[in-house]
This record gives structure tokens, sequence and C-alpha cells, in this order.
């Protein structure tokens, strides 16, 4: 993609979150501003306040930065290749983590999720990146079970 | 003498062995995180503020000063020993500190670093003694459209975390404001922008937004470059008499500057860094030294850094405005301890406003006897493989996201951010103004119902009062300082980084 090509989308993908973001305050403040005539008599300043405020902003960002005076475009060079594979397993990795962690529990979740960590990020064989592993669920338990009394999830097996 | 006596007092509480303890702990955390590759002052803070969550509102504090103190420090190393500034104010010690690595001299640039830090970091401290009181005394007659006036000032703050682009910048406090109004509305408990999802009631967890901005995102944006630590042994840190005679000037020339610019709102560390730098390089009778290993080059920027930082305290403490991204999260700690930092502050809380006071004497000299000694670890763990680091940091950050509210909906929201933090990092949106604003949004919100409420709706009340309308004029004028300061300072990180940063 041509530099102007990938500034037009730049400003259009950010002015457009922007200008939807705006959107979506507006409705909320409009929404909060009926009800606050309806609950609080007289009142005339409330929970929509703000929101609006906020809403009618960020509508004005979306359009300044999509069309009026949008910013110099970034020159940005996306990971490709065997790196951007290791981001995309290591992001994976921790949505997995955040979708088993209550069921399986804290003990065998961070030492599954870590070895499949070390291994994406630093190509560990299954051995070292095993004990690397063990090490680290060991040391976070002592730090947040043991020092900070946090009550980690313990999941269907218990621990 | 009357701020004596209630010094003292704070020293008899922060010297207490807990106290002591934490102050310790919480600098030699700080610095141990802080040297990780990339991690700025900002995600150390925010990786380690939860374990502080587990302690009483004291010592807590006093361990996220200890934190603060470390990271900023942690920082330098990493300029000095990788050439990677983990945020915009170390790009400077970059500059002269890597070329002093290189040529062997790693030790004694991280020893004047320590050394200048512990100076302006002391002389910040003092200053904050003193002024940080009889500013918050003024700011006593302060009613909702003044406090507003103030969140107005604090807003200013914004253009100098925008890098280069201001609409980038105030887009993204706008994002910022907007995260923070998720939850029940302040005036009727009414539920806003949670879309009748139970979890959203309680709002967007601080540190689950700082962890995932901040941490999270870092540690993707680390795997795409390869970080290479200098390899040499560092021997001795402590600079022989040529270096300080060097470094001295240019640690008093640096405080200086950074003191002074550090006091208004709008300046943060990023852009006072610089200015010492080039006053420095401007006023040597060897200019063609910088770039290339001068000793004074590390001792003013450093020192500056500092001493911004430190002075940053006093808005801070004395106002509630926090004038860069570190303190901005250090703010937000106070917050989740119910402290609401600001003249009040010291009217309804001295004790413990001088036991935090007296412990950043201590955190200053901890620092210090703990680093120069501790110089050559802090080295060795920049070398540890990137591939440990990674899923160390992103564990930590899971649990410690987790750990705040007991809440897995805590940690799906660091995800988020990570995610979000690190396509606006990589196309150059500001992070900064985004976290200022959140932290803001709930205060900016209270002051401007309550004033809109006294005037009856209408927006005169703001102009009308003396004080009000004094602080919007100064942040006017501090709006305006702030474009000339950071117009120069984008400059000269394009210049030397060729890179557009946010400060």
């Amino acid at each position: 993609m041509t530099s102007a090509g990938a500034g037009r989308n730049q400003r259009w993908v950010m002015g457009g979150v922007l200008f939807a973001l705006g959107l979506v305050a507006v409705i909320e403040g409009w929404r909060l501003y009926a009800l606050r005539t309806q609950m609080v008599a007289g009142a005339v300043v409330g929970d929509d306040t703000l929101p609006l405020i906020t809403g009618a902003a960020l509508i004005i960002f979306g359009i300044l930065v999509a069309v009026v005076a949008p910013p110099p475009p970034a020159k940005v060079t996306l990971p490709a290749g065997p790196v951007r594979a290791q981001m995309l397993l290591a992001g994976g990795l921790l949505v997995a983590y955040w979708l088993i962690l209550p069921y399986v529990g804290y003990t065998g979740s961070t030492a599954l999720i870590s070895v499949g960590l070390y291994r994406a990020m630093g190509n560990y064989r299954w051995l070292v990146a095993g004990l690397l592993a063990a090490v680290t669920t060991a040391l976070l338990f002592l730090m947040f079970r043991v020092w900070l009394h946090e009550p980690l999830p313990t999941g269907w097996l218990g621990f | 003498m009357e701020v004596l006596t209630q010094l003292a007092g704070g020293f008899a509480a922060a010297l207490s062995p807990t106290n002591l303890f934490m102050a310790a702990l919480g600098a030699l955390l700080g610095t141990l995180v802080g040297v990780l590759p990339g991690l700025g002052p900002t995600a150390a803070i925010a990786i380690l503020f939860p374990l502080t969550t587990v302690l009483e509102p004291v010592p807590a504090i006093i361990m996220l000063a200890g934190i603060y103190y470390g990271a900023m420090y942690g920082g330098s190393t990493t300029a000095i020993l990788l050439n990677i500034p983990g945020e915009v104010a170390s790009v400077p010690t970059c500059l002269d500190g890597y070329p002093m690595a290189r040529q062997g001299r790693g030790g004694v640039a991280l020893g004047i670093a320590a050394i200048g830090s512990f100076f302006a970091g002391t002389l910040g401290v003092v200053a904050l003694t003193f002024f940080a009181p009889l500013l918050a005394d003024q700011a006593l007659r302060f009613g909702p459209p003044e406090y507003f006036g103030l969140m107005v000032l604090a807003f200013t703050v914004v253009a100098s975390l925008s890098s280069a682009s201001l609409l980038k910048g105030f887009a993204m406090a706008a994002v910022g404001y907007l995260a923070s109004l998720t939850g029940l509305g302040p005036s009727t408990a009414e539920p806003r922008f949670t879309f009748d999802w139970g979890p959203l009631m309680s709002g967007v967890d601080l540190i689950a937004l700082v962890v995932g901005l901040f941490a999270i995102s870092e540690v993707f944006l680390g795997l795409e470059e390869s970080r290479v630590a200098i390899a040499e042994k560092i021997r001795n840190v402590f600079p022989g008499w040529a270096d300080l005679r060097a470094a001295i000037p240019a640690i008093l020339r640096g405080t200086g500057i950074g003191f002074v610019l550090g006091l208004l709102p709008g300046c943060a560390p990023g852009v006072t860094v610089f200015m010492a730098y080039d006053a420095e390089r401007r006023i040597s009778r060897h200019p063609e030294r910088f770039g290339k290993g001068a000793i004074e080059g590390v001792a003013a920027p450093e020192s500056a850094n500092n001493a911004t930082s430190s002075a940053g305290f006093i808005p801070l403490l004395a106002l509630g405005i926090p004038g860069s991204a570190p303190l901005a999260v250090l703010l937000g700690g106070l917050m989740v301890y119910g402290l609401q930092p600001g003249p009040l502050l010291f009217q309804k809380n001295p004790e413990f406003v001088w036991t935090i006071i007296a412990s950043f004497y201590i955190g200053n000299v901890i620092l210090l006897v703990l680093n120069l000694p501790l110089v050559g670890l802090w080295a060795r763990l920049t070398r540890i493989p990137y591939g440990i680091l990674g899923p160390v940091i992103l564990m930590l950050s899971f649990l410690g996201a987790y750990s705040v509210r007991n809440s897995m909906f805590d940690v799906g929201v660091s995800l988020v951010f990570g995610a979000v933090g690190y396509f606006l990092r990589k196309y150059q949106w500001p992070l900064a103004p985004l976290l200022l604003a959140f932290i803001l949004g709930p205060l900016l919100e209270k002051y401007l119902i309550q004033s809109l409420s006294m005037s009856g709706g209408s927006p005169l009340i703001f102009v009308q009062r003396g004080l009000s309308l004094a602080l919007i004029l100064a942040a006017g004028v501090l709006l305006f300082t702030s474009l000339v300061l950071v117009r120069y300072t984008s400059r000269r990180v394009r210049e030397e980084t060729a890179e557009e940063l946010a400060l």
C-alpha cells in the first residue's frame, strides 16, 4: 500500500472509531437526559451532562481526524512472519488463560499457559519451558496467595 | 516552624520499622521492574501496584512512592545499558549514556545518574515540604467552580503529553473521559454505558486499564524488537574526581531547569530533560563530545528528570494535578486508598501527608544506598532473555489485574486495553492523555455538576468568580506555554530518534 493510501486508511479508521464512540456517548447521554427530566424535577444538570459533552467532543474530533485536519500519518510496520505468529500465539494463550482460569484453577491453568508462553515467546524446548513454567507458577503462587492472601481461583480441581 | 514540627512527626512515623521496610522494598521492587527492558515507570508502577493493596494506606503509599522512585531510576539503567528509553524522558540519557557504556564506562554513567537523581529528588522534596502547604492553604478558599477551574488547568497537562499532535492528545483525553463514565451515574445511580451488562456496573478499574495500556501492550511491542544489553561487566560505579568535577555543575543546572519548569502543571519530564541536555551542550566548551559519551550529557537530563518528577509532587499533593503519566498512576493509587490529593488532604489527613513527605526523603536515600552497590545486579538483569521476561511480565500483569478486585472481568478489561494500547502506540496515539482524563474524569464531572447546579445551569459561573476565572486564564497561558515547549521537544525527539514519541 502507498503511504498516501496508508495515511487515508489511518485517518478514516481512527476518525471513524472516534465518531462512533461519540455517537454512542450522545445516544446514552440522551437516554439519561430523558430519565433525568422524569426523575428529578427542576434539575438542570445530571448524569447526562458529561456524556453529552464528551460525546459531542468525540464526534468533532472524529470529523477533524477523518476529514478536516487529519494528523500526519504514522509510518508503521506491522509484524510479519514468525514474529507475528509469536504475537498471535501469545495473545491467544492469554485469552485462553482468561477463559480456563475459573474452571481449571490457578495451579493447572498457570502451569499450562506458562509452558505455552515460554514456547511461543522464547522458543524454549518443552523440558526447559516446563521447568520455567513450574518455577513461575510456584513464585506467583507465593507472591499472590501466600504474601498477598489473594483468593486465587481454585476451579474444578480445588487448587 | 510549624512545617518543621509536622515534618518531624512525619519522620517519626516514616522511620518505624514497617514503613522503613516498605520504602526499601518499594525502591527495590521499583528498580527491579524498572530495569526490565522497555518497561517504563508507568508500567512498572501499574504492575507492582496490586502488591501494595494488602497493606494499610500509609505503608502502602510509602511503598508505592518507593516503587515510583525505583522505577524512575530503573528507566535510566535500560537507557544507559541497552539504549532503550522506557519513556521519552530517558531519550537524552541514551544519547551519551549508551556511548559511555560502550566505552566500558557504563558503571560511571549509572553512578552519576544515581547521584544526580538523589540530589535533584531530594531538592524537589525539600521544596515540596515548604511550598505544598502554602499552595494548599490558598486552595482552601476553593468552591466547586474553582475546583472545576483546577480540573481545566489539569487538562493543560494533556498538551504536554500529546507528542507532536495536539488533536491526537485531546481525542485520546476524550476517550479517557468516556471510559471513566462507565458504571453508575454519580447523581442518580443510574447505570451508564453498561448496556445492561452486570460486570460493567462497577465501572472500569484503573489498574486493569493501566496494566493493559502500559504493561501488556509493552510486552508485545518488545517482542518485535531485538534488545541486546552491553555485555561488558560493570566494574566501578563510583565516578572519579574528574568525572565529578564535570558532572556536578551539570547536575546543578539540570536540577534548576527541571525543578523550575516542573512546577508548571503542564510541564512533563519529557520536556525538561531535552532543555537541560541542550542547555548543557550549548554552554559546553566541547559541544562535539556530546552524543559520544559526555558525562554531562547523562548528569544534566537525569537530574532534570528527577527534579521535574519531584517538583511534580507539589501540584499533585497540593492541587491534585498530576504532571506526568507515572504521577497520574500514583494519583490513581492514592484515590484507591480513599485519599483525594488536593488542599483538603493537608487539612483532613496531615499525619498521613507528612509521613508520606518524610518517606520521600527516606526513599531518596534508600535508592542511593541501594542502587550504587547493586548496579552490577541491575545490569545483569537487563541481560535476561526476553523469552523469559515477556511471559513473566504477562503473567504478573494478568494476576495483578485480577487481584485488585478478584475479578475476571478486570482481567478481560486489561486484555482488551492491552490490544487497544498496542495499536494506539504502534500508530503513535499518545496513551498518557487517556490515562489522565480517565483519572480526572469523575472529579471533573462532580465539580461541573455541582457548579452548574449552583448557577442554575449557567456556565457563566466559571468566569464570574475571580479565582475560577484566574484558574481558567492560567490554564490558557499554560496551554500556550506547553504548546511551545512541546513543539520544541517533539522536534528534538524527532532529531534524535527519528520518531514521534509521547512525552
